[in-house]
């Protein structure tokens, strides 16, 4: 008696947990297909490629460059969330705008333009001293070895829209 | 760098390019229930400061996992523990090692860390996204970021 009571209980425990891991497991099938009926929805809203508005107007960019901070969502793996996004925007002799990525391609800190009193004209990395040129082509001899990335710009309505940061061609 | 898989492969072949750490510090307690919220907020607010930090100074900056404990008005034992945990950094080596934290306690202890510190006020609890906070936040990341690189 004692015995039979034991074992029904016994046969339900397994019964249970069964149904647990079977819904565990379901779960675990489940999410990469509700990834995959979100996900196209998100991108739009996301930094997949469109340019965004920065808030800056075309016309407050001048020959010297000012740093601009805009947010943009990203969907990354689990996460999605704003990044902060930074970037150098200025007009080069032709008139043409440039936007260079802050980061500097030797280890990644943010370089600052005119950020050394030693090396006024050129962008410089406080980290390891290293230094571009105002068309972002890396110093020679300093540690960077590569120009700084340009981002994809364009204008609308007198706004500057930027998208993602891409690299160049070594100096 | 950031204590992830990728940054700390960059940080092992990038070594002897890196050379100050540093550690959030975080206490938590749960006795004083008015308390709470206030101190989550600062917790977040301390994760945004070290974040943006790491961010500029990527390159010669190594997060380290935080440090999280129980307050208490005796810190002896803290003390102790985490100049353990200064000592194995400073080992690999790292010539500046920062603390960055909300609680007082530690800036009257000041004097006995092996490390710099770097406390801040306590800041009221608000809206983490709203502007105000957004620009004292950046204020106060551009202030830590040139006080560290005075020491480079
Ligand atoms: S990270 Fe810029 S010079 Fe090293």
């Amino acid at each position: 008696m004692n015995d039979k009571k034991n074992k029904v209980s016994r046969r339900q425990f397994l019964n249970y947990s069964l149904t647990g891991l079977g819904g565990f497991m379901a779960a675990g099938v489940l999410i990469p297909n509700l990834r995959f009926a979100v996900d196209p929805v998100l991108k739009q809203a996301s930094a997949g490629g469109d340019l965004v508005n920065v808030g800056l107007s075309e016309d407050d960019i001048t020959e010297d460059p000012q740093r601009v901070d805009w947010d943009v969502e990203q969907v990354d793996g689990w996460y999605e969330s704003d990044i902060n996004r930074t970037a150098w925007v200025f007009k080069d002799e032709n008139g043409d705008i440039q936007a260079f990525s802050p980061v500097c391609k030797h280890l990644g800190c943010f370089v600052t333009w005119e950020g050394s009193d030693d090396y006024p004209d050129e962008f410089f990395c406080p980290c390891h001293d290293g230094r571009y040129y105002k068309d972002g082509t890396n110093v020679p001899h300093t540690p960077p070895l590569a120009p700084l990335d340009v981002y994809e710009h364009k204008i609308e309505n007198g706004m500057l829209f930027l998208g993602e940061p891409k690299p160049r061609e070594g100096a | 760098m950031k204590w992830t898989p990728e940054d700390l492969q960059k940080y092992v072949q990038a070594k002897e390019y890196i050379d100050t750490a540093i550690i959030p510090v975080l206490g938590f307690q749960m006795n004083d229930e008015k308390k709470l919220e206030k101190e989550a907020f600062q917790r977040e607010v301390l994760s945004i400061y070290t974040n943006e930090i790491e961010k500029e100074l990527s390159g010669r900056l190594l997060l380290t996992p935080p440090y999280n404990y129980v307050k208490s008005n005796d810190m002896s034992g803290e003390l102790n523990r985490l100049n353990d945990w200064i000592d194995h950094i400073k080992e690999q080596p790292f010539t500046s090692v920062f603390i960055l934290t909300f609680d007082n306690q530690w800036k009257k202890n000041e004097k006995d860390l092996n490390a710099e510190l770097l406390w801040f006020p306590s800041v009221q609890t608000g809206d983490i996204k709203s502007e105000e906070t957004i620009r004292m936040i950046r204020n106060q990341v551009d202030q830590i970021s040139e006080l560290i690189r005075t020491y480079w």
